[in-house]
């Protein structure tokens, strides 16, 4: 079995290449030859695709990607190896199941396969949205409260004590264990103590997760990021939080946030790196699971047309082919107090829900502001479960969605739709929902039920 | 060939992202005496400007964008040694010279390269120093190349406090009159670039572009 010992050396012994070159000589070129080859094209109206050949080409083209770059170690610029036998390893023993939390609030995320009998499970948070402290316990509680949310994420505190946080300067430390006292503090509050985390976001740099990996803090059912940069590369720092958890024992999760439209060029070539990277995290980033969340290369949001089929795509491939435990991020253009986050929240509960893929959010006006609240968690919960009782076909699927964008396709702008921040959409105190947002969710539930959603 | 015929075959191997071409194309209309300046606009800068419009539609992604900042990086070598000899002031100087990086603590490198490309494809003599470069590095780097423009990536809101950092030790150093700063990243907003005293930030790369130009023509 290939460790991270024997990662290391090859990544301080391999051969050199400039960053440029690996980007563009052999992700792009490799991505774009792999498109051509197996005629990969995707198509605005069929979001979520129903195309059993597509989707194994998808595979097939993201499996050569990964057998033939390997990966890009970016600390040493070197080249790291990885043999096909090694993928295929990778591919065989990728977790099928994996416990989080203890107790009665204990979870189990399972690689889920195209149609599969059991329901998603539900991460609530706003994962990595810059979150003032003094409001911090409070936004994570109102997820951590909602009846359908399985496990718990947050985002991440950008001051402490009035100082302002810095990435890998020694405050980093302490945001990060502040950020994990007011998760565990707010699991005891909703009573869910047991509740297992992805957490340590104000870990940016490797220190906060060094400082974090303690019962008190992360425990070993919980799991923290460990990301791939785009495209297929890893940094030393990187592989620190990996080998850091391994002997803690604790949950990794592999984070490649592909750009579509960055370097594997439009939908289709994204989906193939999106599959080469969680190939290759298997074995760099030592995953248990993965995150999916590609980003728009203009407007970041994971709720436009061309994002929408990569996750679909991805998902599908990985359903299909060789189910791995997969975590979709919801990321939509709009904020909280606004019914087109709520629209936007729906497509992608609807599109991961048939896709294969668990659900993770909702980190509302692109993570970028406080402007997220526990409801739409709720609302993507709800949408997602009904999807699946529905047992809704990959056909309905693609028509619920159809019939959804166009009510919210308007706000991929510059200005975007921001809306408002938590602290102005629910009462701070009791933790509830401000009557005028409520009653948005209300509306736009009704709207969904009307399209034919049971909700 | 006709001047028209040398600057569509300059811009078209701008726009494929063709190095070895753009560089033969812009020989051949610099041998056939087509004055510098017009190969640099007519020819290198509009298939720049296709190029941009291009991935503004969505119709190009960052590899056409990086390629074709490739091609015009390498046959601006060829165009800037006459063009400096018959206009070496004014028209024919490069609209400025850029040092560009995403600061220390972010590796985030995607919307710093297209920022870099695009400017470098508008004109202006671009240095990338990549990810995660110490704010001293960017300043001796700046100075040591007399560049005009510094720009600033920051994608991680905990890494954007290092801007700030950079423009507080050029007052320190009394250097700050030199340089024109431009912050961006997705959390960097109109107000924020501001109170730490920079120059400008811009919501988009095409933005980003005009507002170099504009503090250059200013």
């Amino acid at each position: 079995m290939l460790n991270y010992l024997e990662i290391l050396d090859r990544a301080n012994t391999g051969p050199y290449m400039t960053e440029e070159n690996w980007d563009l000589e052999k992700v792009a070129m490799t991505t774009k030859r792999l498109v051509k080859k197996y005629k990969l094209e995707w198509n605005p109206n069929e979001i979520v695709t129903d195309d059993p050949a597509l989707s194994e080409a998808i595979w097939k083209a993201g499996y050569e990607l990964a057998v033939t770059l390997g990966a890009y170690s970016r600390s040493t610029e070197r080249l790291i190896h990885i043999t096909q036998d090694e993928i295929d390893y990778g591919i065989r023993t990728a977790p099928q199941e994996v416990v989080m939390g203890e107790g009665k609030d204990a979870r189990t995320l399972y690689a889920r396969r195209l149609n599969d009998e059991r329901a998603p499970l539900f991460f609530g948070g706003s994962p990595g949205t810059p979150i003032p402290e003094r409001i911090f316990l409070a936004n994570v509680m109102s997820y951590m409260q909602e009846p359908l949310i399985d496990l718990a994420t947050c985002g991440t505190l950008v001051e402490v004590d009035g100082r302002e946080v810095r990435t890998g300067n020694p405050i980093e430390i302490v945001s990060t264990r502040r950020e994990l006292q007011y998760m565990r503090q707010g699991l005891k509050r909703v009573g869910r103590a047991g509740m297992g985390m992805l957490a340590a976001q104000s870990s940016v740099s490797e220190l906060g997760d060094l400082a974090a990996a303690h019962p008190d803090y992360l425990r070993p059912c919980d799991s923290h990021l460990v990301p791939v940069l785009n495209e297929l590369k890893m940094d030393h720092r990187n592989i620190s939080r990996a080998v850091n958890s391994l002997e803690y024992g604790m949950v990794n999760a592999s984070l490649p946030c592909v750009i579509v439209g960055g370097l594997g060029g439009g939908p289709a070539g994204s989906a193939v790196v999106n599959v080469a990277s969680y190939l290759i995290a298997n074995i760099t980033c030592l995953a248990d699971y993965h995150i999916l969340h590609p980003i728009h290369v203009r407007h970041i949001a994971t709720s436009t047309r061309d994002v929408l089929w990569v996750i679909n795509a991805t998902g599908q491939a990985f359903a299909r082919h060789a189910p791995h435990i997969i975590v979709a991020d919801i990321y939509p253009k709009s904020g909280a107090g606004t019914k087109k986050l709520l629209y936007e929240t729906a497509a992608n509960a609807i599109v991961n829900a048939v896709s294969g893929n668990h659900l993770e959010g909702v980190g509302a006006a692109d993570g970028n502001a406080p402007n997220c609240s526990g409801l739409e968690a709720r609302l993507m919960a709800e949408v997602a479960l009904a999807t699946h009782k529905m047992k809704m076909s990959l056909k309905d699927a693609n028509t619920f969605v159809q019939q959804l964008l166009p009510k919210y396709e308007h706000v991929f702008t510059p200005d975007g739709n921001p809306g408002l921040p938590f602290d102005q959409v629910y009462d701070t105190v009791k933790i509830q929902p401000q009557d005028f947002w409520q009653k948005m969710y209300e509306e736009v539930k009704t709207e969904l039920k009307e399209m034919g959603l049971s909700l | 060939m006709t001047d028209q015929e040398h600057f569509q075959a300059i811009a078209d191997a701008v726009v494929d992202g063709d190095t070895d071409l753009a560089t033969e194309a812009t020989q051949a209309a610099l041998d056939a005496d087509v004055d510098p300046l017009q190969v640099l606009n007519g020819g290198l800068m509009s298939g720049a400007e296709e190029v941009g419009k291009r991935f503004e539609r969505g119709e190009y992604f960052l590899p056409e964008l990086m390629l074709a900042g490739r091609a015009l990086k390498a046959a601006m070598e060829v165009v800037k040694p006459p063009l400096l000899e018959k206009y070496s002031e004014g028209e024919g100087k490069v609209k400025g010279k850029v040092v560009a990086a995403t600061v220390q603590t972010d590796i985030h490198d995607i919307g710093k390269n297209i920022v870099a490309s695009m400017m470098t494809a508008a004109g202006f003599e671009v240095t990338d120093m990549g990810v995660d470069v110490p704010i001293k590095s960017i300043i001796d780097k700046a100075e040591e190349l007399g560049a005009q423009i510094i720009s600033l990536s920051a994608l991680l809101t905990t890494s954007m406090p290092f801007m700030k950092d950079l423009i507080d030790l050029l007052v320190a150093r009394g250097i700050r009159q030199k340089y024109v700063i431009l912050v961006g990243g997705a959390s960097v907003t109109e107000d924020w670039a501001k109170a730490i005293g920079a120059d400008g930030t811009a919501r988009n790369a095409a933005e980003a572009v005009k507002l170099a130009r504009s503090k250059m023509n200013a």
